[in-house]
């Protein structure tokens, strides 16, 4: 995993015995996967009592670097041996590569779930509803006899849900219908590569 | 052989053959197996040959000798290319079973190689991730959005969506300089690269202000809780780090490609740069905004509006030198309002009817669009003027400069002259006094330009040296870049090579695990390295024994020579002697005797050595045809004859009968 300067300036100062010791570290860890979970930012997330005796300013910058470190590696998927060998270089003892790689464990499903958030997706179509209507006669022909269709998608965007409705005649419903088979037959190809 | 069996057992089992769990050597192989075994491997060889073919045997001995003569040609034709019959299939031994297993078994495809046939390369790998997640998400059926549980809500039911919204963060920078023994060996802070810090907030050393210190140690929020939304602060966390991660790429690629052949610090490098960019945008910003009269009406539009917001950034500066050339169009706007302004109070005063208000307006308008062509026409003669009478002053200025020149030089002479002049009258002294202030004078000179060449002889030389140690050193340093340039390059290339060979290492032990583990593969290898090795020991004792051989049979022939010529002149020796004296005539019939005898003994010894090895290939071919199990196969033989012989007995009594 490749980080910049500042975030591994900042993972040192985390890595350094003399100014976090053992019991702040496990504590500054949860906080800062809390800070990250929270739904409103917490300003006082690094007001903990274990963590009183650390540098304020030195606190911030394991936090911000930290923060980036876990974001970066849900974002690049990384497994253990990426995680460990990258903290490693950064001079951490094995016992607080583990502690974090058990808080990431936990956590990351619920990260995953943060950052796959952000983006935008178009609607979903969850139901549809027709209507068939046969044309008899109108103005100009004494008869037409012709079926149309009335199709109305119930889709779910992000947030609000809309309908989408059409009318069809019946070739472009069958037009319709052998697109979306296409679509299902060339997802099946991709998922069989 | 054992490990041949064990393989072609092995084979025959995927292929489909029943073979029972006891069944480990081709010994143990009964001729329905054998049947089976072929016919299965023939059927997946060519699907066409061995469709016909029955699995097993069936019992009439006429049907069961029909069925060996088919498999045969069956095998024939795929390509087996040594004797093959009936025999084989109902009589089989096992030398041949085991040679035509061994072939069928050589040919069938290989599906297994196709398999793990599959690409390394990064796109693979990611295209296989994509698919095995597409795979996962379709085993997972579609359930309505009332009844989704928890389990769904990944893949169905997506919650709010947010966009990526980025907000500026601020991120509290490296503290004192006492610090750095802390940080093992990392540079300092480049303030340069922190976007979203305040630039003022650092002094020129690049510490950090006291005020900004405090404010970062109490008052700043940590950085989750800087956003104003949760999603907000992760996308501007991440991409703030992506900034900083492709900042420092763009820094190292122009470093390592301009600024190590710029020869500066690195420092001096940025600072130069940047200067060069500030003056090439302020180029850009006049030339865009100072526009001239002939350029077209759109250009000029773009470059009001370009004024306009040089001049609110300026604050109120109206009409900075700038504009001081103006355009057609802010001329015409600024008649056009002046005339608006002129053209309200006519209409306001008369109140008449708005036929003769028009035509009186279109008569004003008119006349002011005359006296505004009156106006603008006056305006370019006046600067035509202008400048010509620019041109004539610069020519004027300039020929006054000349004269004065002119003056001055005038001046000299004339007071020359008027030296001269003066000195006329007493002119014998003087010309003596100026003939030796001449000489004196020449003097001088002559004795100040050998000084100068003392003085001069030894800069020369240094100059020449330091110019040397300054073009060696150039030459050093232009090496000194080189190698620098291709280590970076080695460093890059090594770390590339690096990160694939980790990749395909993952990647190899994920197909390692993912293979099947059939009969292991490091019995095999270590068998054939065994055998390998054996081999070469074998050969080396053949060559030994050969040479051995040639040394003994070379010795036989040079003793047999000897023998043969000592023999020849003792031969003569004697029988000269053995007419004259009769002991001799005995001796020459001892040594005849013993000639006799001794070429006796070693043709017995020659063929004891033929019959030893005559017997040692009987022996050989004896336990070869033991393994033949030929008793047994003749008895079956017998019986099978005696079985057709029956049947064909009842077939030709039904035949009789019907």
């Amino acid at each position: 995993m490749e980080l910049s300067e500042s975030v591994q300036r900042g993972l040192q100062l985390g890595a350094d015995r003399s100014s976090v010791d053992q019991r702040s570290f496990q504590v500054l860890v949860d906080s800062c996967f809390r800070s990250l979970l929270s739904s409103q930012g917490d300003p006082a997330v690094l007001d903990e009592p274990e963590l009183k005796h650390v540098d304020r300013i030195q606190l911030k910058q394991i936090h911000s670097a930290a923060t980036t470190f876990i974001l970066e590696a849900v974002k690049q998927n990384a497994d253990r041996s990426a995680i460990s060998s990258s903290l490693e270089e950064l001079t951490f003892s094995a016992e607080r590569i583990e502690i974090f790689y058990s808080s990431y464990q936990k956590h990351k499903k619920e990260l995953e779930r943060l950052l796959a958030s952000l983006g935008r997706r178009p609607a979903q179509i969850n139901d549809v509803s027709w209507r068939l209507q046969y044309n008899t006669k109108n103005k100009q022909l004494d008869k037409v006899n012709q079926p149309f269709y009335l199709i109305s998608l119930n889709t779910e965007g992000p947030g609000a849900s809309e309908e989408l409705s059409f009318t069809c005649t019946t070739e472009q419903l069958q037009d319709l219908v052998g697109k979306l088979k296409d679509a299902a037959k060339s997802l099946d190809r991709a998922s069989q590569m | 052989m054992e490990e041949v069996d064990k393989i072609l057992i092995h084979a025959l089992r995927h292929v489909g053959t029943e073979v029972g769990e006891d069944v480990d050597s081709l010994k143990r192989f009964t001729s329905d197996l054998i049947v089976e075994a072929v016919v299965r491997c023939v059927r997946v060889i060519e699907p066409g040959l061995g469709g016909a073919l029955p699995t097993s045997l069936p019992p009439g001995m006429s049907a069961r000798f029909r069925v060996g003569m088919s498999l045969a040609q069956a095998c024939q034709d795929v390509g087996y290319k040594g004797e093959i019959g009936y025999q084989t299939f109902l009589y089989s031994n096992e030398p041949e079973i085991r040679s035509l297993l061994m072939f069928l078994v050589e040919k069938l495809p290989r599906e297994r190689a196709e398999a793990s046939d599959q690409s390394a390369g990064k796109s693979a790998v990611l295209q296989r991730s994509i698919a095995a997640a597409i795979r996962t998400q379709l085993a997972a059926s579609w359930v309505p959005p009332n009844c989704r549980l928890p389990l769904h809500c990944e893949t169905q039911n997506h919650g709010a969506l947010h966009s990526f919204h980025v907000q500026p963060l601020t991120f509290p920078h490296c503290t004192k300089t006492s610090d750095k023994k802390h940080l093992k060996g990392l540079p300092p802070c480049s303030l340069h690269f922190t976007r979203n810090a305040c630039a003022p907030c650092s002094d020129r050393t690049g510490s950090v202000l006291s005020e900004v210190q405090d404010y970062h140690r109490d008052v700043l929020p940590p950085v989750t809780a800087q956003a104003s939304s949760q999603a907000s602060a992760v996308a501007s966390i991440l991409e703030r780090h992506a900034a900083e991660l492709s900042a420092a790429q763009e820094w190292d690629n122009d470093w390592k490609s301009q600024g190590l052949l710029s020869r500066l610090t690195p420092q001096e490098y940025r600072s130069r740069k940047s200067s060069r960019l500030r003056k090439r945008i302020e180029e850009q910003l006049r030339s865009a905004a100072a526009p001239s009269p002939e350029s077209a009406f759109g250009v000029s539009r773009s470059a009001s509006e370009l004024t306009e917001l040089l001049q609110t950034f300026k604050g109120s500066a109206p009409s900075a030198h700038v504009l001081t050339k103006g355009t057609h169009f802010t001329h015409a706007q600024k008649f056009t309002f002046t005339q608006e302004g002129a053209a309200t109070s006519p209409v306001l005063a008369g109140r008449q009817s708005e036929g003769d208000a028009q035509i009186r307006q279109q008569e004003e308008l008119s006349s002011l669009q005359q006296q505004f062509q009156q106006l603008c026409s006056e305006v370019d003669q006046l600067a035509a003027d202008i400048k010509h009478l620019n041109v004539t002053n610069a020519q004027v200025l300039d020929e006054l400069k000349q004269r004065e020149l002119r003056n001055a030089e005038e001046e000299e002479k004339m007071q020359v002259k008027k030296k001269t002049a003066d000195l006329l009258p007493d002119a014998e002294n003087n010309l003596l006094k100026l003939q030796s202030l001449v000489e004196g004078g020449a003097k001088r000179v002559v004795n100040l330009a050998s000084q100068w060449e003392k003085h001069r002889a030894p800069l020369i030389e240094e100059y020449r040296r330091l110019k040397e140690i300054c073009s060696n050193k150039d030459l050093e340093s232009n090496r000194k870049l080189s190698e620098i340039k291709s280590l970076h390059e080695k460093i890059r290339v090594s770390t590339e090579e690096a990160k694939k060979k980790e990749d395909t290492y993952k990647q190899l032990v994920t197909e390692l695990e993912r293979l099947p583990k059939d009969a292991s593969r490091s019995a095999y290898t270590q068998r054939i390295l065994e055998i390998v090795g054996n081999i070469k020991k074998q050969k080396e004792e053949i060559t030994k024994i050969l040479s051995d051989t040639k040394e003994l049979q070379k010795e036989i022939n040079n003793l047999t020579g000897k023998l043969d010529r000592t023999f020849a002149v003792t031969d003569e020796l004697v029988f000269k002697d053995a007419k004259k004296d009769e002991s001799v005539r005995k001796a020459y019939k001892y040594l005849a005797a013993l000639h006799e005898n001794c070429n006796q003994l070693i043709q017995t010894i020659e063929d004891t050595g033929t019959i030893l090895r005559e017997i040692r290939d009987l022996e050989e071919q004896i336990e070869a045809e033991n393994g033949n199990k030929t008793v047994s196969n003749l008895e079956r033989i017998l019986d099978d004859y005696k079985a057709i012989r029956q049947e064909n007995a009842a077939l030709a009594a039904k035949v009789r009968e019907g």
